[in-house]
């Protein structure tokens, strides 16, 4: 049975990732132009630009284009980039794990601080306890990402000193080891923390309405006649359960997260995919934009995928709809 | 219904299906957010008269902090800043307005003609649907702007027909769970035609959830606007809060009024929509 | 740029002690490539600068002396360089430089996509010699007088044949791993985040003191600053406008003005009219216009003080070539009025003008002007905008990254205004001829924004620059000033200054491409 599961939520994935794809050459082919500059870059020459048309056989009818764009993108071949003068997936793949030290970091921070908030909101509901959690977490909610950033610089970068006004490591510090992670480690700590501000408020309710929903529940109610403490009560029945929404948030803001990453390292100058994204609509590189673009909602669609096995594995409830 | 991962995204994006407040105070919640959005719409339409100063015109001298003549300060071009947060309001308004409105069309639709067919037509709008959640709509919108030019039909354009997915769901999901009840059924048994159950039926049926979810969706389109704003991906003939929340980075340090204030009517402004959703869902749950 | 080493606030020249160190410097943006040679682009200029030499450098008089040459010849009254190379350099990579490497870099690389080498040289030059491994001639067509000045290492970087030589120079993995002769080497570069080079030990020059030079990828003015404050980087390449009056005080830093950009050097912004839209084609429109422009409220606004009114369609900083007291259109706002009323472009009680009798336009079109600029000039656009509004001009901005307002602007032509440094350089060869002849008319960036043609100024700057004697150029550049101000194809604004700051931990330092090769830093 669950074998059966896994493997047709595998399927599933399929079509979706076939259709972004189909988005991807669609946005190329529509797009005013000739379709070769989208995928060379605007200042190739005539020889460059017959090599790339072979390439993804833009002479071919369209049917046997899509085919072939298909092809290029199943090997990882995206394009090139003129700006950097190499493949657009090499330059992608080189500010990923920037980007992913900056949302694992946050990821762990709203974690770890969203979930003991949640429970607390939950234990006395519509308590005042309660409705200030609930209503900061809302206040954070609505607040821009970049606002959140630029206050969060004025206040303890510029005005305090206490963290590093931007980028990843301290300049001209060819330090390694030891040293060397605890700077980035300094330069991690505010932009990860802005980022984090962003999903905790998310988390915090979720984690709050999951905690109810659960306490209210029949075998609770058993529990609690029966005189188990109510801390006990919280940790061994309660929480597991009430943590899915926890997992399933990841994956279902995956595509939040990742807006909020790019803003949080522009503001940050954190040299991840954010930047490249902007770097990228600046000079018009549509190839690399393009590869952005096919990457990003490939890992939206992974992390989706992830989160429902795990979601299925914890909770036998779960299956495909 | 089993639940999948997109069930489960609705309800995240319903930020948790227990509201805050309990009873009367969702009222009180939804009418907070409500006044916050009146004094919004409020603002945006007599910009003219309470902003007497061309919010483009150099009016003052260079990064002035706020003052009586200017409320807000001025810029680095010596513009007023309060005038311009005036008018963004309306800007800003606009094409939120714009982007709902898109995007409640095509979700509501999608999502009646998924759960009332249902079979096979609900499966490969489904497909469809699960497609353009996972596209992310910030990396779609800068794509859109390199392929076709900067714009703001571009950006409406493109956020709307990206942000229904929600409700398209949502709405599917209470058709579903609502079309073998009895009044529809007897309804179709009375020989009902689809566009009257459709209309009296089925709408008003599904229209509180769909207020919910717009009311939230609106926030964070405004949200995402201010982003594209902020990053310079605007139109620079318009002035939008997020564009002058753009244009402070450089000058942190010595003009705190620049981004406070930006920054601040976006928050408000969301809050808004936020509470007024809330409060809203409170009070639907209440009945 | 030329290697000017013009101080306005401080100069840092005197012998460094024995130093060593690390320099970092922090620049605006990512360059995407290191190849000085296809590019005016000053974020590649001011990343790169030091890894190459050109011909000759040029000394704080702009009197050129020995780079890669060590000695030269002027024949044929300037029709024929001959320049004799130093057979003691090598590149990088240890492959020793060769007349055959100089013959090449401006063949296929400058004389290709260079900006200003293209347009000024180019069009002048008939074939480049190398009669042997350490010898280049220019023959020209005719007399070229400015060639000793566009051949330092800003305007004519020398690149490494051996590596060139196959292939798409602009694809070449050369670019992003560069090998040149200039007293840094390249060590790494990470996309996004910095670029690192180590002193060339093998200087031709002598290696320099300083064993490292970093540059760090800081995106924004204000956080560069702060990283300055902090101890964090040692040189800027700009200072923001607010705060550079408070740094100027800072005892820890030092200040250096010139005149000259990364990329270029006495630059003036100017306005383009396209004057093949109907719109422009009358003088009185663009007169208008003109008129209706505080220049000074630019150089206050926009650059802080940092700079002045261009009063001449020729930098200031070309001495001898400036001309004075010319009769450039004043701020005057009901001028402007006259001229946009006598074209017919009347303000019936709208905020707005419309026309009225206008040839070409239905009555009552609303007096709509489109603007183009790259996103770093956005802030001339806003400026225009607010002055325009006040003639009733209602300007519409469009913001374009580089790659593609060279496309829309200079390729299809598709603008009404538009905003362009011409970098003027230290000869109105190098770049004023470029903007008025009609033989520049072409789909390159920077090339003749306006599409002016006039050939009575093409044969006046033919004459100009053939001309031996300089008082007898004088006398035909003011010709050329007057005939532009009369027919007004564009407007010029301002000419623009850059500030350095560097902190006093590090000295030696001055403003040019070379900035670091003199300099040692303590810790």
């Amino acid at each position: 049975m669950k074998q059966g599961f896994v493997l047709r939520r595998l399927l599933q994935i399929v079509p979706t990732v076939m259709g972004v794809v189909l988005v991807g050459f669609l946005l190329i082919h529509i797009a005013p132009g000739d379709p070769v500059l989208a995928l060379a870059g605007e200042h190739g020459d005539a020889e460059y630009y017959a090599f790339m048309r072979s390439r993804f056989g833009l002479d071919e009818p369209l049917p046997r284009q899509l085919v072939t764009y298909f092809a290029r993108v199943a090997t990882g071949d995206f394009g090139v980039s003129y700006v950097h003068g190499r493949s657009t997936a090499r330059v992608i793949m080189e500010r990923v794990p920037a980007t992913l030290l900056l949302t694992g970091s946050a990821l762990l921070m709203t974690i770890v601080i969203s979930i003991p908030l949640g429970a607390l909101a939950a234990r006395r509901p519509h308590s005042a306890r309660d409705i200030g959690i609930s209503t900061a977490a809302l206040v954070l909610f609505s607040a821009p990402v970049f606002w959140v950033g630029q206050l969060a610089i004025f206040a303890l970068a510029l005005k305090l000193g206490v963290f590093p006004v931007q980028g990843m490591a301290s300049a001209g510090s060819a330090s390694t080891g030891g040293s060397h992670t605890i700077d980035v480690v300094r330069h991690l700590a505010l932009p990860a923390m802005v980022l984090a501000s962003q999903e905790l408020a998310a988390l915090v309710r979720l984690t709050r309405s999951g905690l109810m929903d659960e306490l209210a529940r029949d075998h609770i109610r058993t529990a609690r006649a029966k005189g188990v403490g109510e801390p006990w009560v919280l940790m061994r029945h309660a929480l597991p359960r009430a943590l899915m929404p926890v997992i399933t948030v990841i994956g279902a803001r995956a595509g939040q997260l990742i807006a909020g990453a790019v803003v949080v390292e522009i503001v940050f100058g954190w040299p991840g995919i954010g930047r490249l994204l902007l770097t990228s609509l600046q000079t018009r590189d549509t190839p690399l934009l393009l590869g952005l673009f096919l990457v990003i909602s490939f890992t939206v669609t992974l992390a989706n995928l992830v989160t429902d096995l795990l979601h299925s594995t914890v909770d036998p409830r779960v299956r495909l709809g | 219904m089993a639940e999948t991962i997109s069930a489960a995204a609705v309800r995240v994006e319903s930020i948790g299906q227990r509201p805050v407040f309990r009873g009367i105070a969702g009222r009180r919640a939804a009418l907070a957010g409500a006044a916050l959005l009146v004094i919004m719409i409020v603002v945006a339409m007599f910009a003219p008269l309470l902003a007497t100063i061309d919010p483009f015109a150099v009016s003052g001298p260079s990064l002035a902090p706020p003052s009586s003549d200017h409320l807000m300060g001025t810029d680095a071009l010596g513009r007023d800043l309060f005038s311009g947060l005036v008018y963004g309001a309306r800007a800003s308004l606009l094409i939120a307005a714009a982007v709902g409105l898109l995007a409640l069309v095509c979700g509501v639709s999608i999502g009646i003609l998924a759960g009332y067919r249902g079979g096979v037509i609900d499966d490969l709008l489904m497909r469809f649907t699960e497609l353009f959640q996972v596209m992310p709509r910030f990396i779609l919108v800068a794509v859109m702007i390199a392929l076709f030019g900067p714009g703001l039909d571009r950006v409406v354009l493109t956020l709307g027909l990206t942000s229904w997915p929600v409700l398209a769901r949502v709405v599917r999901g209470e058709i579903l769970a609502t079309r073998n009840l009895e009044f529809v059924l007897s309804a179709e048994a009375l020989g009902a035609t689809q566009m009257r159950i459709f209309w009296r039926v089925l709408l008003p049926q599904v229209m509180p959830s769909v207020l919910v979810l717009v009311g939230l969706m609106l926030g964070q389109v405004l949200l995402l606007e201010a982003s594209l704003g902020f990053l310079g991906l605007g139109d620079p003939n318009t002035l939008t809060w997020g564009m002058l929340a753009g244009q402070a980075q450089g000058y942190l340090r010595v003009a705190w009024w620049l981004p406070l204030f930006p920054g601040l009517a976006i928050t408000l402004s969301v809050l808004g929509f936020n509470l007024f959703a809330d409060g809203l869902a409170a009070d639907l749950q209440r009945r | 740029m030329a290697s000017l080493l013009i101080c306005g606030i401080s100069c840092t020249g005197e012998q460094p002690p024995r130093g060593g160190g690390t320099l970092v410097a922090a620049i605006t943006t990512d360059p995407g490539h290191l190849n000085t040679a296809i590019t005016t682009n000053g974020g590649v200029h001011n990343a790169a600068g030091l890894l190459y030499n050109g011909l000759v450098s040029l000394d704080e008089t702009l009197k050129p002396v020995p780079d890669l040459a060590e000695r030269w010849e002027v024949e044929d009254a300037g029709a024929l360089y001959r320049f004799h190379l130093r057979r003691d350099v090598l590149w990088h990579d240890g492959r020793p430089f060769t007349a055959a490497d100089v013959k090449f870099t401006f063949d296929e690389l400058l004389l290709k996509f260079h900006a200003r080498t293209r347009a000024s040289v180019g069009p002048a030059l008939l074939r480049i010699d190398t009669p042997d491994d350490s010898t280049v001639e220019f023959h020209f067509r005719r007399p070229y007088a400015p060639l000793l000045l566009q051949l330092d290492v800003e305007e004519a970087p020398i690149m490494p044949k051996h590596l060139f030589e196959r292939g798409d120079p602009l694809q070449n993995p050369a670019n992003t791993a560069p090998v040149g002769t200039g007293p840094f080497r390249f060590v790494s570069y990470r996309s996004g985040s910095e670029i690192r080079y180590a002193s060339n030990k093998q200087y031709f020059r002598g290696a320099p003191s300083l064993d490292n030079v970093v540059m760090r990828i800081v995106p924004d003015l204000g956080t560069q600053l702060v990283a300055l404050e902090a101890g964090e980087v040692h040189w800027l390449f700009g200072v923001p406008g607010p705060e550079r009056a408070r740094i100027r005080r800072d005892p820890r830093f030092k200040l250096i003005q010139t005149p000259g950009v990364s990329g270029g050097s006495n630059c003036v912004t100017t306005l383009g009219f396209n004057l093949d839209r109907p719109l422009f084609r009358d003088v009185r429109m663009r007169r208008a216009i003109a008129h209706a422009l505080d220049r000074r409220q630019f150089v206050d606004r926009v650059l802080f003080g940092e700079g002045r009114v261009a009063d001449a369609p020729i930098s200031s900083r070309i001495a001898f070539a400036h001309a004075r007291d010319l009769a450039m259109p004043a701020f005057d706002t009901a001028q402007a009025a006259r001229y946009l009323d006598s074209v017919g472009w009347r303000r019936d009680g709208t905020a707005v003008r419309t026309s009225r009798g206008v040839s070409g336009t239905a009555d009552g079109t609303p007096l709509v002007v489109g603007f183009t600029a790259m996103p770093g000039q956005g802030v001339y656009g806003d400026l225009l905008r607010a002055q325009l509004r006040a003639v009733g001009v209602d300007l519409r901005i469009e913001l374009l990254e580089p790659a593609v307002f060279g496309q829309k602007v200079f390729t299809a032509r598709d603008f009404d205004t538009a905003i362009v440094a011409y970098c003027n350089g230290t000869d109105p060869e190098i770049g004023v001829r470029r903007q008025y002849v009609s033989t520049n008319i072409a789909p390159v960036p920077f090339s003749n924004l306006a599409a002016y043609r006039n050939p009575v100024m093409d044969s006046l700057f033919d004459h100009a620059a053939s001309a031996l004697k300089v008082a007898e150029r004088q006398r035909v550049y003011r010709e050329i000033q007057e005939l532009a101000i009369r027919d007004q194809p564009y407007v010029w604004l301002v000419e623009t200054l850059s500030t350095y700051a560097h902190s006093i931990r590090c000295n030696g330092l001055a403003a040019s491409s070379h900035f670091a090769v003199k300099a040692s830093c303590t810790e």
